[in-house]
């Protein structure tokens, strides 16, 4: 990307303000997903010294602040607690150590990166956005909503769940985006989301309610919920994967991510 | 726009685009043992140290290195004569191309990770690629240098 001024913000109010000076300004988060891009742009806002590369943790929540990077938050204590570890497992085992420094929790979450390892599992937890100014949003009616806002994500607040959660990436190698990413949790109800196939990750509500409303869990009904998600979700081809490859990993995944959580909470 | 830094713990001026990328600057100032590879963040053989971590250096922009600490092969020059030696003795030397940015990968992961495990030393090593070797004979000479056996 070309941009012709860098603005260092002093306060969130002096990023926003900068932001909205020009119709092509844009906050920069890690700055990786940017640099690939045609686009052009008048000035970049960074939020470097705005102290949003923070983790706190409280009894019930974890606040992430947006600038944290990815290795910052896979090797945060609370992170690797989370889940059992599988949000710290997935953001993990994103390209190489070099790359996690420097990509950021809020660039992967509010740029809505199709193939993103960070999204998907996050999307089975209870997580708030926070914006700057005045909004707070769900992850996933985030993820649903349409075009480009000026508010600008400062926190993603995760609700603690010691529920152990299932994740799993399809690639060729270590490097590779995925073909396919799932995640699943059971906190009370079911949660499974799927991304990179090859749109952006999603729930797959039909499959959760169906399991929500089984009284008992036995191998048919696992097999339902993994065949309801491939039917109410899209799958599209892509030079990685074509779309009945993705449409079968998905429902070899739903179903053993399924088996795996249960085994688990036993 | 004027960029100070650390380069090696010296103090370092540059004057630079908007969004010119670190390897651009430290290449065009002739430290020239920082490699252009991919340029797309994916080789990891424009890795240098911020702060002590690696980085990839196409994809830092220079402006954000404004008071911070970089550290290049020039910085580190005993760990970079243990690491030459071991490479030396296992073979494991061809082009040469990706040394530089491994080595600084190395370097920090034996300062992060505490008596790391051979899966623990490739995952941290995975984004450091070589085209030239199958890596067994880097990997025998990284192994020697983490658990200093020379």
């Amino acid at each position: 990307m070309a941009f012709h001024h860098y603005h260092r913000a002093t306060s969130l109010e002096d990023a926003q303000k900068t932001l909205l000076s020009h119709p092509s300004n844009i906050i920069l988060g890690g700055g990786l997903w940017i640099k690939k891009s045609n686009a052009e742009a008048d000035t970049a806002v960074d939020l470097s010294l705005l102290g949003l590369d923070q983790i706190k943790e409280t009894k019930d929540f974890i606040e992430v602040g947006a600038m944290v990077t990815l290795r910052d938050f896979e090797t945060n204590p609370a992170i690797q607690q989370l889940g059992g570890g599988f949000v710290a497992h997935a953001v993990g085992h994103i390209m190489g150590v070099a790359l996690r420094k420097l990509a950021t929790v809020g660039g992967s979450v509010v740029a809505k990166l199709p193939f993103s390892d960070v999204i998907t599992p996050l999307l089975t937890l209870d997580v708030t956005l926070v914006f700057y100014p005045k909004k707070e949003i769900s992850l996933a009616d985030y993820l649903a909503s349409k075009g480009k806002s000026k508010d600008i994500l400062t926190h993603l607040v995760i609700k603690k769940t010691k529920s152990v959660g299932f994740f799993k990436k399809v690639g060729n190698t270590a490097l590779d985006f995925a073909q396919l990413n799932i995640a699943i949790t059971h906190e009370k109800k079911w949660a499974i989301a799927l991304g990179s196939r090859p749109g952006v990750a999603a729930l797959a509500t039909q499959a959760m309610d169906y399991l929500n409303g089984c009284a008992t869990m036995g191998a048919k009904e696992i097999e339902k919920a993994a065949e309801l998600a491939v039917e109410e979700l899209s799958f599209a081809s892509t030079t990685f994967a074509s779309e009945e490859y993705r449409k079968t990993l998905a429902q070899t995944y739903v179903r053993r991510g399924v088996e795996e959580v249960l085994a688990n909470a036993r | 726009m004027l960029v100070n830094f650390f380069l090696n713990n010296h103090p370092f001026s540059a004057e630079v685009a908007a969004n010119d990328y670190l390897l651009k600057t430290l290449r065009d100032h002739h430290v020239t043992s920082v490699k252009n590879g991919c340029n797309e963040s994916s080789c990891g053989a424009c890795t240098v140290l911020l702060d002590g971590h690696p980085v990839l250096s196409c994809s830092l922009l220079t402006t954000r290195v404004e008071g911070h600490h970089i550290t290049t092969v020039e910085g580190i020059p005993e760990d970079i004569q243990i690491l030459s030696d071991l490479f030396s003795d296992e073979g494991a030397d061809q082009c040469g191309f990706c040394n530089t940015g491994l080595a600084l990968a190395v370097y920090a992961l034996k300062r992060e990770l505490k008596n790391p495990t051979d899966e623990e030393i490739k995952r941290y090593l995975v984004g450091n690629l070589c085209r030239c070797s199958g890596y067994q004979a880097q990997f025998k000479a990284i192994v020697r240098y983490v658990r200093n056996k020379q």
